[in-house]
């Protein structure tokens, strides 16, 4: 009997505990365990345990906490910057447009203020060679453009067209030393004829010695060309040289217009813009 | 003498954990039954009548903090230790994945057993719905953190230089 129950003691045992357990939550389930004298003592044995632990767990949770709103941070700043990125592409964008959209409303108003039939037309390329200041536009004869048409754009005078395609035109700029514009200075009206240099700044020819003209004279389109109509800003007068020979004077101009700096442009035929 | 003291504190350091610590991991309502890895683990390496009474105690400690009537959980954890015992009795269980398989299944005893004396005691409705709810990421959990555990409780022992032959 004694080697039965030591052979077989651990099922016993298990059977007993089962069966036990039963018994407790019987006894438990119809009210009648009035007495728990286990459960007292652990809760008291566990108790600054779990004290002890509540603090850590406390701590750790708001570590946790901490992580998550770190976390939460992270994920907002990298929307925040994604957002960020979108906004500036959308601002350089939108202020492309304005500045597109302030160039044509200039470029329109010029239009109004020059005789009908100017077009605008848009830079494509600039001059591939050092020696000629030129640039192509985007619109050609079946467009309506002339050979000989002034170029201008809303700060004065830049070219005229020198050469034709079906669907491209080429400007010679002002700046071109081969280039020559009718002017006459606003506040003397002195003449003379303003071309490019390669060596330095415009300068503009042909003014006779006796002629009225000073640094800082505004320059204007006489009209008499047959090319640019006639007020049309093409600069203002830097430096006069009064030699003490020849029949002219040297005047050096800085024009109003940097062809570099053009993206859209008028043409004006010249049967439309003579005086 | 020493073991015994070691199965105490490690006993103790699962209801302490299953109580505050384990709560913190994300898993949701389900909380990590290192209870029932550490009856599992006597059923299977040290089948001893302490071992009986201990899986029992466990059981009646989890009754203690967290059942509304003493017994459920004792009862529970009683029968997990005696399905684990007779198992390990009929087949070899010495490896890591083998022994999370058997907590996995462990898990799901100690769950039926929940339901049916909850059902039969304590007449709570839709109890099996809310087992079966929770029952596999439970048993799943448990199994995941079992090689852990018991590699650990196996190097306490070796420790102790009182590692048992699985019978």
């Amino acid at each position: 009997m004694l080697a039965f129950l030591r052979r077989n003691q651990i099922l016993l045992a298990s059977f007993f505990c089962v069966s036990f357990s039963l018994f407790i939550l019987a006894a438990a389930a119809r009210g009648r365990l009035q007495r728990d004298p286990i459960g007292p003592l652990l809760l008291g044995l566990m108790r600054p345990l779990q004290l002890g632990a509540q603090v850590t767990v406390a701590k750790l949770k708001e570590l946790q906490r901490g992580y998550g709103t770190l976390r939460g941070l992270a994920a907002e700043k990298d929307k925040l910057e994604r957002r960020v990125t979108e906004l500036e592409a959308e601002r350089n964008r939108l202020l492309e447009v304005e500045a597109v959209n302030r160039r044509l409303r200039e470029l329109l108003e010029l239009r109004s203020q020059l005789p009908p039939g100017s077009l605008t037309a848009k830079v494509i390329s600039n001059s591939a060679s050092t020696w000629f200041r030129s640039f192509i536009l985007d619109k050609g004869s079946a467009d309506g453009l002339l050979k000989g048409m002034a170029v201008v754009s809303p700060l004065g005078a830049v070219g005229q067209v020198v050469g034709l395609t079906l669907r491209s035109a080429k400007v010679l700029l002002v700046t071109d030393p081969h280039s020559g514009v009718d002017v006459i200075v606003q506040r003397s009206r002195a003449r003379g004829i303003v071309s490019g240099s390669l060596e330095g700044a415009p300068v503009m020819k042909y003014v006779k010695r006796s002629e009225d003209i000073q640094q800082g004279d505004r320059l204007i389109t006489s009209g008499l060309d047959g090319i640019f109509p006639k007020g049309v800003l093409v600069g203002s007068v830097t430096n006069v040289r009064k030699k003490s020979f020849g029949l002219f004077q040297y005047v050096e101009v800085s024009l109003a217009v940097d062809p570099s700096r053009i993206e859209e442009v008028l043409l004006v035929s010249a049967e439309t813009s003579g005086p | 003498m020493k073991l015994s003291l070691l199965f105490l504190v490690v006993s103790f350091l699962a209801i302490l954990l299953q109580t505050t610590f384990l709560h913190l991991l994300p898993l949701g309502p389900i909380v990590p039954d290192l209870i029932l890895v550490l009856c599992v683990y006597w059923g299977l390496n040290h089948p001893t009548v302490g071992a009986v009474l201990g899986s029992f105690l466990l059981g009646y400690s989890v009754d203690v903090f967290s059942s509304p009537v003493l017994g459920l959980n004792a009862f529970a954890m009683s029968l997990v230790f005696l399905a684990v015992y007779l198992s390990s009795r009929c087949i070899w269980i010495h490896n890591p994945f083998l022994s999370a398989a058997v907590v996995f299944c462990a898990s799901w005893v100690k769950a039926i057993a929940l339901v049916m004396v909850g059902t039969l005691f304590l007449a709570v409705d839709g109890l099996w719905m809310g087992v079966f709810k929770y029952i596999f990421l439970e048993a799943l959990v448990a199994a995941m953190l079992a090689p852990a555990v018991f590699s650990l409780l196996r190097h306490g022992q070796s420790c102790l230089g009182e590692v048992r032959a699985p019978h």
